[in-house]
């Protein structure tokens, strides 16, 4: 499920199932055309069926990139015109101008790439030891990151937040964390508690399980460090994998709302999801400022996807086994 | 373990020169595989281990940030028997998942279905029907805030107007919020289960359908006796999956109702924020979080029987 990807795989080419036919029984052949023009005209019909469905999956979407682009006198028109009829840009610079979105896109872009790195790097390290090093914590350590896994964030998020709140010797706070407001409203309290995910350890530990054991064994054999095993020779071969890690990451670091939400009170530090949620609030009347706010904060997630589709679906595929 | 069996004079003495040598690489091995793996066991037992056992202490008490926590025995449970909130968040909880889990699972059946076949342009389609579980669920849930405008431009209200249905107050109406709701999760859900699906049908072994096509079982045929009973496992997985995922919506209620109007769409995790951060009763809040740590638990014993049941292909 890690390793092959759904929409990767090359369609299965009814043409190409001909060509191989010529081995099988003679009598087919006769069938088979007939099924093919059975096959087409479902193929049509499905066809449109996918199209009508597909139209209305992404009206949402139209109706965001429109509404971001209208004129407010024409929302409120009744009835307002499906197409905008004079497409303003200005309402993203006049969004932008209204709330600071560039500062918090820029932390949101932080905030996920710290999330990526540091999954990246601590996940890995203990994704390769789960997968190929023996020692005798291993099994705890696994079942461990199972459990974690399982965990929701919203059991926890009382005392991780009483925990940045009371962290000792930061914000004010004494040496057993009074008096002040420890990590809040800080890049700590932002990235520390989140850095590494149990569910990419995991994710690692697959992709690794898969590389050849043999090759750490003539490493060894060649006097290669153990660490230089790792950094140099395996996880090379799980490029990969290092890259959905690094995307999905990045992801969630990007969609994250309720833990930013909470430990961040400056204008300085709001990410882009908390942005648009407080702008809600300053500009409910202003549906087409809204949608622009939104659009800035949808469209980098959706160019990334369409990027890197395979690596995010791959991901996605494995995701599903959380 | 296979350390200690290995090597059997490791704890007589202290480490000299010659004895490290020829345990070597196993010692360095085990090393390494404990430095390696350290940051993030520690992370974790940090960021969660740590947590979660504070959280079960802290729902034994009464805590509202100002005074210290005071051990109140289990009345935070007995009061969340009480509260009848909670129970319609938990209600409201099962009613989304009961209603829109089965609608998103059929239709992403038939997506993936028509989308495994070779049709031209299939990639688009699934890039748009996997779109809305790519982007933020605040961006979602504003989409849909301004699509339920009650403002006669809100486009649902538009495409209302077409057909004279008078502007509706989705998402301020007792008994159209949570429907309202509902939709936007069957929308925003097809696409991971759709991919799930997708995954599964390529398991499926083609010959079970040439063999049909020359018994001449049409397609509708097929779909009955070959691609759902194929999928169960699948179906099974996503089902469980989906359920855990729904006890952990949050954003869109915070955006779309704020669990209004009169709780009609509270939700578990919105009522634990409520609780604690607008509220300040961390005890209870605590106990809520356990309670729904509890519900998580079974659902997820459910998944890893599943899971483990089909883990033998």
């Amino acid at each position: 499920m890690v390793t092959d990807s759904p929409t990767l795989s090359p369609a299965a080419d009814p043409t190409r199932v001909d060509v191989s036919a010529p081995g099988r029984h003679p009598d087919r052949s006769v069938r088979q055309t007939s099924l093919r023009r059975q096959k087409r005209v479902g193929n049509a019909l499905m066809l449109a069926f996918l199209v009508i469905a597909a139209l209305i999956m992404a009206t949402p979407f139209l109706w965001m990139a429109l509404s971001a682009m209208r004129d407010p006198s024409e929302m409120a028109k009744v009835p307002m015109p499906l197409i905008p009829q004079d497409w303003r840009l200005e309402n993203f610079a006049e969004t932008l101008e209204r709330a600071p979105f560039g500062i918090y896109a820029r932390n949101s872009f932080i905030l996920a790439s710290a999330a990526a790195i540091l999954n990246v790097v601590f996940a890995s390290a203990c994704g390769y030891s789960l997968a190929k090093l023996r020692f005798a914590a291993s099994k705890f350590v696994f079942a461990w990151t199972v459990a974690c896994i399982m965990i929701p964030f919203y059991a926890t998020v009382i005392p991780v937040f009483l925990m940045v709140r009371h962290m000792p010797l930061f914000g004010g706070n004494s040496i057993l964390g009074q008096g002040g407001i420890g990590w809040i409203d800080s890049w700590w309290a932002l990235i520390v508690p989140g850095a590494v995910s149990p569910f990419m350890v995991f994710l690692f530990r697959q992709f690794y399980v898969g590389t050849p054991t043999e090759l750490i064994e003539a490493a060894r054999l060649d006097g290669v460090s153990e660490f230089g095993i790792y950094s140099r020779i395996i996880t090379p071969l799980i490029k990969p994998g290092l890259l959905t890690v690094a995307l999905l990451s990045f992801e969630a670091g990007w969609n994250n709302f309720l833990w930013p939400l909470l430990v961040t009170t400056s204008e300085n530090l709001r990410v882009i999801q908390v942005g648009i949620a407080s702008f809600r609030q300053e500009a409910t009347t202003d549906w087409h400022l809204l949608m622009a706010g939104t659009t800035m904060a949808a469209v980098p997630m959706i160019v990334l996807f369409l990027v890197f589709q395979r690596y995010f679906v791959q991901g996605f595929a494995a995701s599903g086994i959380k | 373990m296979t350390a200690s069996t290995t090597s059997p004079s490791a704890p007589v003495a202290a480490p000299t020169a010659p004895h490290r040598r020829r345990s070597g690489p196993r010692a360095a091995e085990a090393r390494w595989g404990l430095i390696l793996a350290a940051p993030a066991a520690l992370h974790t037992l940090i960021w969660i281990g740590i947590p979660i056992v504070v959280a079960f202490l802290l729902s034994l008490t009464a805590y509202d940030v100002v005074t210290r926590p005071e051990f109140n025995g289990g009345a935070n449970y007995v009061r969340i028997f009480q509260d009848s909130i909670f129970w319609k968040a938990v209600l409201n909880n099962v009613i989304i998942a009961g209603v829109g889990i089965p609608i998103s699972m059929f239709l992403a059946l038939v997506f993936a279905v028509i989308l495994n076949r070779a049709l031209p342009g299939r990639g688009v389609f699934r890039v748009m029907v996997f779109l809305p579980h790519i982007t933020a669920t605040v961006a979602v849930a504003m989409i849909w805030l301004w699509i339920y405008s009650p403002s006669s431009s809100g486009l649902m209200n538009t495409v209302l107007g077409v057909i004279g249905i008078g502007p509706l107050p989705f998402l301020t109406s007792p008994t159209l919020a949570l429907p309202a709701v509902i939709l936007v999760t069957i929308w925003q859900g097809i696409g991971l289960k759709m991919l799930i699906y997708l995954a599964a049908l390529q398991g499926v072994n083609e010959e079970l359908y040439e063999a049909s096509d020359i018994d001449g079982a049409n397609f509708v045929q097929k779909f009955f006796h070959i691609t759902v009973p194929m999928l169960r496992p699948a179906t099974f997985f996503i089902l469980v999956t989906a359920l855990i995922a729904n006890f952990q919506t949050f954003d869109l209620i915070y955006i779309l109702t704020e669990g209004g109007p009169a709780n009609a769409t509270n939700v578990v995790t919105y009522r634990i924020y409520q609780t604690a951060f607008q509220e300040f009763r961390f005890g209870l809040a605590s106990a809520q979080s356990i309670i729904l740590l509890l519900m998580l638990i079974v659902l997820t014993f459910f998944s890893r029987r599943i899971v483990g049941g089909t883990d033998g292909d």
